[in-house]
């Protein structure tokens, strides 16, 4: 059948292009291991940073005894430096992260009552673990602080709660598990990119790579039908976009061992059971893609053009999914309806190990199947146009 | 034979041809001659049923190319301007591919693919791919192409574009081959030359129509002089600018 001969050829003449097909599969092969790098990095910080110490330094220590023996009763870690002219520059050089500044009269204005301030250098456009230092150093000085305030007014006689008729307590549940959660949350995003990426160049090699290359005229005088030649090009580029997926799939099932998922008190396993189902509801959405990418691609005049095209295209169908990340979208009929919020709401439920229906599948895959089939309509609507030659 | 009856063809405002009716032999060279954007190439291109016409027929040994496409297209070789190869495919891989488009069994394929390869003296470079072909080489290919089939109308849409003299000869001598294996051979050209060494038939289009159709003697005689080029423009209705 013509069908498989175009099909068979369009497949080979894109293999052969070494560079293009690199390129179309670097997010399949890249995509899992940084994703996987990321995971490792925050679980590995979300876990250290309890046991870390507060480190900074200090000018001046010896005006408030009292003071630092406080702090470095509390986990710190404190290097005492003997005083300069310009602080800052203690900061600004890298030379310190967090550097607390006593003033000489400390003592004087203690013994007064007056307000003491202490000067904390920090420059906030470092890594968010010197921003943690500031905070927590802020948090042991103004602990001490109340605590001194306190003991100042029951000296003369006034009840402590006087002075803060309304006090707070936040309790954060974010364990490590839920940040590990949030980030396998965008995993699908890389997914369904990683399908369109498959099919990208493929989609503009047989459309309007072909017409620029002066070989679609000759190709058209062929006594095949429309349809075969124009699904044969569909399916090649499907080909290619399952091929991405799975390339994705099986670098994710090697750099997922390496998060330390059981650190975190957390029984997440991506196999092969999760790895097949993911495949599963996701070969319409491939379907759907390789339609859309042909489609818009014929539309163009030269393999540029249609790049750029393209480029624009797969932010649409990727869009759904990070505005559905931040808004939570629970998986319903109707989102089943929409192709790739249908497939990457499905593939959240899978990686979580949440149970899902068997109708949310079904409706999924019948209704993208639907969408790529019009979608397959109109390529061969616009081949059996003469303006097809451009 | 390939019968043209009338044909005319508007692309939004330009009239690409406006009336042309001619009839090529079969065991004949018949030349379409005539300046840039007179029409030549559209009406090849209605007869390879790429575009239809919007009035008038095209016949493929009897068959119209309108109501019977398919049948149209087994049974003529196109080879339009400037086609190209697919590059990353070998010459030979470019031949199979058409030769399994229209429907040859692998032992007809093979045989075929021998004899052309034969014939156009491509043994030294079909097996590479096609990247990096010179021209020639590459219209030898594109000529395999349309000739996979075995057809019986071949229709070249100018052929010696970009080929050195050499290339040229080679050319012409096949083409002079395909007449003489009683094939009805089709091609366009603006070289004076060309035609004057190939042709039994010319047709001078102009402007959408046909200015001329006849014997290049005839042409000779009718435009009253034995300049060949001289005789075209005058027939051509074209100004010197």
């Amino acid at each position: 059948m013509s069908f498989t001969t175009v099909l068979k050829k369009e497949c080979l003449d894109n293999l052969r292009d070494r560079r293009t097909l690199l390129s179309s599969f670097s997010l399949a092969i890249l995509g899992p291991i940084f994703f996987v790098g990321i995971m490792v990095f925050v679980l590995e910080r979300a876990l250290g940073e309890s046991d870390d110490p507060t480190v900074f330094s200090v000018i001046g220590a010896q005006y408030a005894p009292a003071l630092m023996a406080y702090l470095e009763r509390e986990n710190t870690k404190v290097t005492r430096l003997d005083p300069v002219d310009d602080p800052q520059t203690l900061v600004t050089s890298g030379q310190h992260d967090l550097v607390l500044i006593i003033s000489p009269d400390y003592g004087d204005r203690y013994e007064k009552g007056n307000r003491n301030t202490l000067l904390l250098i920090n420059d906030s456009s470092k890594l968010s673990s010197q921003r943690r230092h500031l905070s927590n150093l802020r948090g042991l000085i103004s602990n001490y602080s109340r605590t001194i305030g306190l003991l100042r007014l029951q000296l003369r006689g006034v009840d402590p709660d006087l002075t803060r008729p309304i006090t707070t307590q936040s309790v954060d549940v974010a364990s490590p598990a839920a940040r590990a959660l949030t980030i396998l949350a965008s995993l699908p995003y890389f997914l369904v990119l990683a399908i369109f990426m498959g099919g990208f160049y493929l989609a503009i090699d047989t459309t309007a790579g072909e017409r620029e290359h002066g070989s679609l005229e000759p190709l058209l005088t062929q006594p095949i039908p429309r349809a075969q030649l124009v699904l044969g090009k569909i399916a090649a580029t499907s080909v290619f976009s399952t091929l991405s997926l799975l390339v994705f799939l099986t670098s994710l099932n090697f750099s997922i061992p390496f998060v330390p998922f059981e650190r975190i008190g957390m029984s997440l396993e991506i196999g092969l059971g999760q790895l097949g189902s993911i495949l599963l509801v996701c070969l319409p959405l491939i379907f759907f893609a390789a339609a859309l990418l042909t489609v818009v691609a014929s539309f163009a005049k030269s393999y540029k053009e249609a790049q750029t095209y393209l480029t624009i295209v797969i932010f649409i169908p990727t869009m759904p999914i990070i505005i559905a990340q931040f808004m939570n979208v629970e998986t319903t009929n109707t989102i089943m309806l929409i192709p790739s919020l249908a497939q990457s709401t499905l593939m959240t439920d899978f990686i979580k190990g949440e149970p899902v229906a068997n109708l949310h599948i079904t409706l999924s895959m019948l209704a993208t199947t639907l969408y790529a089939t019009f979608l397959s309509y109109v390529a061969v609507w616009l081949y059996n146009r003469e303006r097809i030659l451009g | 034979m390939i019968e043209i009856n009338n044909l005319a063809k508007t692309f939004k405002e330009v009239t690409a041809v406006r009336d042309v009716s001619f009839t090529a032999q079969d065991s004949r060279i018949t030349a379409l001659l005539g300046p840039n954007g007179a029409g030549k190439s559209t009406t090849f291109r209605i007869l390879s049923t790429v575009i239809q016409a919007d009035s008038g027929t095209a016949l493929v040994d009897g068959i119209d190319v309108v109501k019977d496409p398919m049948g149209a297209r087994r049974k003529i070789g196109v080879m339009p301007h400037n086609a190209g190869l697919y590059t990353r495919l070998t010459g030979l891989e470019n031949i199979r591919y058409f030769g399994t488009l229209q429907g040859l069994s692998k032992g007809d394929l093979e045989a075929r693919v021998d004899a052309l390869v034969d014939n156009l003296d491509m043994a030294d470079f079909v097996s590479r791919r096609t990247q990096g072909f010179s021209q020639g080489q590459r219209i030898k290919v594109a000529l395999a192409r349309a000739l996979v089939h075995d057809p019986k109308h071949v229709v070249l849409d100018e052929p010696t574009n970009g080929l050195d003299v050499m290339a040229t000869r080679a050319l012409r001598r096949i083409v002079k081959n395909l007449k003489d294996e009683g094939r009805c051979v089709l091609f366009s050209s603006h070289i004076m030359q060309e035609v004057d060494a190939l042709c039994d038939h010319v047709i001078v289009i102009g402007k959408g129509e046909v200015k001329f159709d006849g014997s290049i003697e005839a042409l000779r005689e009718n435009a009253g002089t034995d300049d060949l080029e001289e005789a075209f423009i005058q027939m051509a209705g074209i100004e010197e600018e």
